[in-house]
């Protein structure tokens, strides 16, 4: 391992000029991390004034902020018994007074103009997850065998990694920086492989958590969202009810997503952690009905309300024959047999639709032991929505696919389905739209055979739940989505209530975001006017890879369970990572939280040196141009320009056991034997070096040639003894 | 001429939308580059949010008619 550079006490990087807002969290964060704040209500009042300075830092402040900063800093200036929060009051106070214009520049720009802020930004994998997961950081630490840790840091922004690391639909996956140069990091199958580790390890455990503030939050929905705002509400210190209509927890996890892709055990061993937190569950009520807002309010005592109600609803396909002939629909089915109802729907099963919940269906009713079934969808393969995974899984079960079908009419007899009447479609352009429709071709009716219908068409939210609220005209809930507040004042919603069917990991991120708005609605703490910028939670010595080693590494395949045994049983079909399989894509992992991809170093090798040795084609999001690592040592002669230039300590360049070697976030890029003074053996750095600096002198028109084999110091002296004229090498500048 | 918008497809966030679902803080994201990472699980409904992941800028639900593809 290489310990790379790491930042000063005060977060930031010396060889750039300071930033007092930065300045100000690193001190907070000190001071925070340090215990010297022993009293909760000074510690408390700190952690505010970090989570503003934050704001600021990273462009989410409004004009409230700073006033609210000046306000708190000052209660923490009073504090009656502590010296070190007075101290750090006035230390908060005196900064903001002192440089206010670069608060108020950073709350106006939303920009850093020093960089300081912008140095310690969030990986793109980072940034990209929904809930913020400081992903670099926990890959880095499974690839070091520190699972705790890496769940610890995992459940900072996530109290669910177990369950996101076999359903989450991975949009770090698709930003990770390493696709661009072949296939991205497994980072969601790392994740599970941690959290089982983890469990099976004993030591998956829950956060220190704060001491009872005594107000009470009461959360509607025991989803994902629900759970979510639940558990670090729970840190805090609030007393949580949780109400749930269903007999148990999980939401659509648990109702919606199959056995086979998420066991149920796994979302009870993490719920298992939230009811640790002190978090009630009042399950088999049904807010609205069993129990209402002014029960809960005036005889309770909640004063804040979540609702995580997620989009229970289904469309209809509103056609003939679809009310007298008892179809079923996706999610009913899904959440009947997870709830203990295993029944095989038909013999002949259809399935209406082209997401994942049709797949879920359609690989359900393998399971269950129906003789077909097939989806029908709308339009063709390249437009299902449906994740190609799945997809193929499907197809591997023996699920058929029907595509450009048209559902015109269900059709049956005695009240039993015996048909499905449709019509081929094609996709043509409609006036006034980019995009093409699927339209039926006129005569080419067929009829499907089948004796039951699915229909997987899509969910939509109940708006029988809290109609007092206001909803969008996709009739969700209507909220601030940075703070997710509704209308009603100290009422927050969050999930697919209010986007619609989604995904656990965006319910999981408003989940957290609710939490953090309900803490700031209670505390009359101004709300952010952004969106969150994720907190990176460590800065991890880099995992040292030969560039041969990280260019030949390739992305594991996710070993399955044997077809005939998923066509038969609902156990898990990912089989999941080895260890050896996790530790070598830590090493695959390119770093991104320390190597920001600026260029910098790319720009001083060509144009300053005129080297050109640095072909970090990656770099460019929109047009990623080829990299191979191994390429570098070719041209590159060692100098350290591009280290030197490195605003983040990402590129480094060391002397080591008589080799000078760089490295770009421990990837080892050259590596390159030292020549020593001949006279006193000090380093004078690698023969390719010497060498070009030997040219460069005999490019500007000397005729002197530089001694290549003894060192300046040396040559002055020996210049100073025989009073020769001497060239000593030119200093290499970026 | 597009369909829909499929998963893991390059897009840019190219106008403000006049959805109600576009708010203030959405106007910094026009111009970025980003990849759709859930396009609408269920139906292929033009109407519908999708999830973009948008660089340096976070993960969002925004309403399709800002969005353009870029290939
Ligand atoms: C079949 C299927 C497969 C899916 N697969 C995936 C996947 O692989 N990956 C992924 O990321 N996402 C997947 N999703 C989506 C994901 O499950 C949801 O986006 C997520 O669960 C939403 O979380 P939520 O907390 O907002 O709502 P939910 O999970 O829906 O939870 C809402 C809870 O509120 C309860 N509730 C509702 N009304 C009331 C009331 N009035 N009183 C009391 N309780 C109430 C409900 O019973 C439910 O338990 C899938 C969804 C389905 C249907
Ligand atoms: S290479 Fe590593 S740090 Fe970079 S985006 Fe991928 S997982 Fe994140």
């Amino acid at each position: 391992m290489t310990e790379s550079k790491t930042l000063n006490k005060n977060g930031q990087l010396s060889a750039y000029p300071p930033c007092p807002v930065n300045d100000a969290i690193a001190r907070l964060e000190g001071e925070i991390a340090g215990g010297a704040l022993s009293h909760p209500r000074s510690r408390r009042i700190a952690e505010e004034i970090r989570d503003l300075v934050n704001d600021v830092a990273w462009g989410r402040a409004g004009n409230d902020h700073l006033p609210a900063i000046e306000e708190l800093a000052g209660k923490l200036a009073a504090d009656p018994e502590l010296d070190a929060a007075r101290q750090l009051g006035k230390q908060v106070k005196n900064n903001l007074a002192e440089h206010r214009e670069v608060f108020e520049s950073h709350v106006e720009t939303r920009n850093c103009a020093t960089g300081a802020c912008t140095r310690l930004a969030p990986a793109p994998c980072q940034t990209a997850c929904p809930a913020g997961i400081d992903v670099p950081t926990y890959v880095t630490l499974i690839g070091m065998g520190r699972h705790a840790e890496a769940i610890d840091i995992i459940r900072k922004d996530n109290p669910f990694p177990w369950v996101c690391g076999l359903v989450c639909t991975r949009p770090c996956e698709f930003m990770c920086v390493r696709g661009r140069i072949d296939t991205s990091i497994s980072i969601k199958a790392m994740k599970a492989y941690a959290a089982e580790r983890a469990f099976s390890e004993g030591t998956y455990t829950n956060p220190p958590q704060a001491e009872p503030n005594g107000r009470k939050v009461c959360i509607v929905g025991a989803g994902p969202g629900g759970i979510t705002c639940a558990y670090y509400l729970a840190l805090k210190g609030y007393e949580v009810t949780v109400i749930e209509a269903l007999p148990t927890a999980g939401g659509m996890m648990l109702t919606g997503i199959p056995r086979y892709r998420l066991p149920r055990e796994v979302i009870d061993r993490e719920v298992a952690m939230m009811e640790d937190l002190g978090v009630q569950f009042r399950f088999g009520t049904f807010f609205g009905k069993d129990v209402t807002l002014e029960e809960l309010k005036e005889k309770e005592g909640f004063e804040a309300f979540f609702i995580a109600i997620g989009a229970q609803r289904c469309w209809n396909l509103d056609i003939p024959g679809e009310k007298e002939f008892a179809n079923i629909k996706a999610i009913h089915f899904l959440r009947d047999m997870a709830l203990g109802i295993r029944r095989r729907p038909g013999r002949r099963v259809l399935i209406v639709g082209g997401g994942n919940v049709a797949i879920d269906a359609a690989r359900s009713c393998i399971r269950l032991g129906c003789e077909s079934v097939t989806i029908a969808y709308r339009r063709s393969r390249d437009e299902m929505p449906a994740d190609v995974e799945e997809v193929e899984q499907a197809e591997e079960e023996g699920v058929h696919f029907e595509f450009l079908t048209i559902p015109v009419a269900i059709l049956g007899e005695n009240g039993k389905i015996t048909g499905f009447h449709c019509q081929h479609a094609e996709l043509v352009a409609r006036e006034g739209s980019s995009r093409l429709s699927p339209v039926p071709i006129e005569g080419s009716d067929f009829i499907m055979d089948c004796d039951q219908v699915i229909t997987a068409i899509g969910q939509r939210v109940d708006d029988e739940v809290f109609p007092e609220l206001k909803r969008t005209r996709r009739n969700t809930i209507e909220v601030n989505t940075v703070s997710m507040d509704t209308d009603i004042p100290g009422v927050f919603s969050a999930g697919d209530a209010v986007i619609g069917p989604a995904t656990v990991v965006e319910a999981i991120g408003g989940g957290k975001r609710a939490a953090e708005g309900i803490d700031r609605w209670f505390n009359h703490i101004p709300q952010p006017k952004m969106p969150p910028v994720p907190v990176r939670r460590r800065r991890l010595e880099c995992i040292e890879v030969p560039a041969a080693t990280k260019m030949t590494l390739k992305r594991p395949e996710m070993p399955h369970l044997a077809p005939e045994r998923r066509k038969t049983t609902f156990q898990q079909v990912e089989l999941g990572l080895d260890e050896h399989a996790v530790h070598d894509e830590a090493r695959r992992c390119l770093r991104c939280d320390i190597c920001l991809r600026c260029g910098k170093c790319i720009e001083v090798c060509r144009d300053k040196m005129d080297i050109d040795a640095l072909k970090l084609g990656y770099f460019d999001f929109d047009h990623p141009v080829k990299t191979d690592f191994r390429k570098i040592a070719d041209r590159c002669i060692g100098c350290g320009a591009c280290a030197m230039n490195c605003p983040n300590h990402a590129m480094t360049i060391t002397d080591r056991d008589g080799e000078r070697i760089l490295s770009l976030c421990g990837t080892i890029l050259n590596r390159q034997p030292l020549v020593h003074c001949r006279e006193c053996g000090a380093i004078m750095g690698p023969r390719k070096y010497l060498d070009f600096v030997q040219k460069r002198v005999q490019r500007v028109g000397s005729d002197i040639r530089i001694t290549r084999d003894t060192c300046d110091n040396c040559l002055r002296k020996k210049s100073a003894v025989s009073g020769a004229e001497i060239t000593t090498s030119p200093k290499i500048e970026g | 001429m597009t369909t829909t918008f499929r998963r893991g497809q390059h897009v840019e966030v190219f106008q403000k939308s006049s959805d109600e679902s576009w708010e203030p803080y959405m106007d910094h994201f026009i111009g970025l580059h980003g990849i759709i990472v859930d396009p609408d699980t269920s139906i292929n409904d033009p109407s519908a949010l999708v999830e973009v992941s948008l660089e340096g800028k976070g993960t969002h639900r925004l309403p399709q008619d800002s969005l353009r593809a870029l290939e």
